[in-house]
């Protein structure tokens, strides 16, 4: 009888366990497809206020490996200069006036809008979360992610992503008590040139934000590899010679 | 405090700044093309910044005794100050040359000033991602600390009350050489300077004649930064000292310094205006912490000790001298002449003190309103505990404007060190134009 229970129990568990890799696969694709690994970007960010007063930001964004990022601000002149830099869970902002390199958290925003610092210097979603779930509906996946430890911004996502093109279509990000933090809806996919084809827009909405909106766009995304010494806290003054 | 002079006049150009950035309005369509970000073999920008302060003089206070002497005694004094600073760099090939000036003028009651200085001016050639040699004036910034840095050794001190203004540099031949070894030591760093002192250069930095070595040693260790930093005797004693920075959780950061001046000479002087120069070895740390709250409020707290600062005792003195030397004033007298000299010197240098505390809250976005931030910082001298409270409101929705708007509260009775400054209190307004 002991025997039977346990073979039952392997036929039930076997296709949760296949589903679970599949879902990582998933996840793994949506990395891929969103990115190369190893890129180069220029980005937007648009804050929308209630009254419909816009203020942007325009940035130039590298990123090497599973957990090198950098963002150069370029635009507004208040902020041109400003680099951010990840490695992990370790993030600091350099300010040109002040002259070093200062250690910031994921949750702060640097350009003060609804876009949080792991927002603008966010590595593969599968090096920060793991995949608990997986639901198929019409045309889509519907991914839970739950993050990998407590460093992580967001403790749980659901993921919505299209079935075809392995693209996300809306995230939401929710903290560890289940308040729902904001939501992301992607848009406008565009073939970028190298194989990439990506949503070229991004919009977030959050209800701790009631009536503010915040849109980021992507131009000039391609595969690209920069040196090492270029994410070092040293170099951070100097990342802008490295642009082209 | 008295109502400032001419205040709604001062105030028109404030008012002209704000109009002039204008307000960008919505559109529904976005629109990015990146074409136009390409690199250019120039770069120009700054700022223009119009500021108003109201200051509230501290008539009993031994610095504003020694500030004001020969001046006409004020409780009050308005002033009217504006900043220019340019920056700018040109690039060929490996190589590039960069500045940024800073140029103010200001008037008060009294008189009108103004000031031209070279921040930094360098020539830098980058053979490679890993190396980087300069020549030139440059503003260095060494040490994890937020309101002071023990081991900012070839450095002018920053302002507590705004530690993120830019400062003027040294001028001075430096490198970088960075390598990522790999594995848990993440990325090392070497940073090699030479800040030579003569009659016509660093003539502030010490005795000149001096080379003055230095360098930084950087370590990304796991997930700790490192500094080692170590200055030569020259001009100044020889030092040495080491920084570190961690976040024990992602919203949670601690830093620290420490420091070691050896063969320091301190000038010291009893309350007769007696002054000798000791000879001693002084130790500086510094303890902090940097605390997200998930209200999105960030708090800083360091603590300070300033192995080269005056005790309570040493200040005292300093004080009484200056209070017996202005009781027989305006009769000028020997005592009169020993304070002013003093006055000059390193007690009346802001935070001479031993042992000092700096607390700042900062709240992100305060009542719903999107890059409105109002904050308080608090600074205290822990040994006599005196202490300067200052809330400040701060904008920056419009488009490379900032507005910021500030009340320095100082608070401290007699023989302390915010008890005897120049003022108790400062009303500070500025609008700062990016361009």
């Amino acid at each position: 009888m002991r025997r039977l229970s346990w073979l039952l129990l392997c036929l039930v568990a076997l296709p949760a366990g296949a589903a679970n890799l599949d879902a990582a696969k998933i996840l793994q694709q949506v990395d891929r497809n969103l990115e190369p690994e190893s890129y180069e970007s220029y980005r937007k960010l648009i804050d929308i206020q209630p009254d419909g007063t816009q203020k942007s930001y325009v940035l130039w964004t590298i990123k090497k490996g599973r957990d090198k990022i950098l963002a150069l601000f370029l635009e507004p002149a208040s902020d041109k200069g400003r680099v951010t830099l990840r490695i992990g869970d370790n993030m600091w902002l350099y300010v040109p006036d002040v002259g070093k390199p200062i250690r910031i958290t994921s949750l702060q925003s640097v350009t003060g809008s609804i876009f949080n610092n792991a927002d603008i210097l966010r590595i593969d979603y599968a090096s920060e979360y793991d995949v608990e779930s997986v639901k198929e509906q019409p045309g889509q996946y519907v991914l839970s992610l739950k993050a990998k430890t407590d460093d992580v911004a967001y403790d749980k996502l659901t993921m919505t992503v299209d079935r075809k093109d392995l693209l996300p279509v809306t995230i939401e990000c929710y903290a560890a008590s289940g308040l729902l933090l904001k939501t992301l809806h992607f848009s406008n996919v565009k073939d970028f040139g190298g194989g990439i084809k990506r949503p070229a827009q991004l919009e977030t909405d959050s209800p701790l934000y009631k009536g503010y909106k915040s849109v980021m766009l992507w131009s000039g995304l391609k595969k690209a590899s920069y040196p090492d010494e270029a994410f070092t806290l040293n170099y951070l003054p100097r990342v802008q010679e490295l642009r082209k | 405090m008295s109502p400032p002079h001419g205040g709604r006049r001062r105030c028109w150009p404030l008012v002209l700044l704000v109009a002039a950035t204008g307000v960008a309005r919505a559109a529904d369509e976005y629109s990015f093309d990146a074409s136009q970000y390409e690199k250019k073999p120039y770069e120009f920008g700054g700022y223009v910044q119009l500021e108003q302060d109201a200051f509230t003089l501290n008539r009993s206070g031994a610095l504003y005794k020694l500030g004001y002497y020969g001046e006409p005694q004020r409780s009050d004094l308005d002033q009217t100050l504006g900043i220019l600073e340019l920056t700018g760099k040109l690039r060929h090939g490996i190589a590039s040359f960069d500045f940024r000036t800073y140029s103010s003028a200001q008037t008060n009651e009294l008189a009108s000033d103004h000031t031209n200085l070279l921040y930094e001016g360098a020539f830098s050639l980058r053979p490679n991602a890993g190396v980087t040699l300069e020549a030139g004036k440059r503003a260095l910034s060494w040490g994890k600390g937020y309101a002071w840095n023990p081991i900012g050794f070839v450095q002018r001190p920053k302002d507590p009350n705004d530690p993120q203004l830019a400062r003027e540099g040294y001028v001075m031949a430096d490198g970088d050489f960075i390598r990522n070894p790999g594995g848990a030591l993440q990325t090392l760093a070497l940073t090699p300077v030479v800040v030579p002192v003569s009659s016509r250069v660093n003539g502030d930095f010490g005795s000149t004649g001096h080379a003055n070595p230095a360098f930084k040693l950087y370590a990304l260790y796991r997930d700790t930064d490192l500094d080692f930093a170590w200055q030569g005797k020259g001009s100044r004693p020889a030092r040495f000292g080491f920084d570190f920075a961690h976040n024990l959780k992602t919203n949670f950061e601690v830093h620290g310094e420490w420091a070691r001046i050896l063969q320091f000479p301190k000038l010291v002087t009893d309350a007769s205006g007696h002054a000798s120069t000791e000879v001693l070895n002084a130790t500086s740390y510094l303890l902090g912490l940097r605390y997200l709250t998930q209200g999105n409020a960030t708090c800083i707290a360091e603590l300070y000790h300033n192995g080269a600062g005056y005790s309570r005792s040493e200040s005292d003195s300093f004080y009484r001298l200056v209070d017996a030397a202005f009781a027989q004033a305006p009769a000028p007298s020997m005592l009169l002449q020993r304070a002013l000299a003093l006055g000059d010197g390193p007690y009346a240098r802001p935070f001479a003190g031993r042992n000092y505390a700096y607390f700042r809250v900062q709240q992100q976005d305060a009542l719903g309103i999107v890059y409105f931030q109002p904050a308080l910082f608090a600074l205290a001298n822990l040994d006599d505990g005196s202490f300067q409270v200052t809330p400040e409101l701060d904008y920056t929705g419009f488009k490379n404007l900032e507005l910021r708007f500030r009340v320095y509260m100082l608070h401290g009775g007699e023989l302390t060190d915010f008890g005897e400054k120049q003022n108790t209190r400062k009303v500070e307004l500025y609008a700062r134009l990016y361009f």
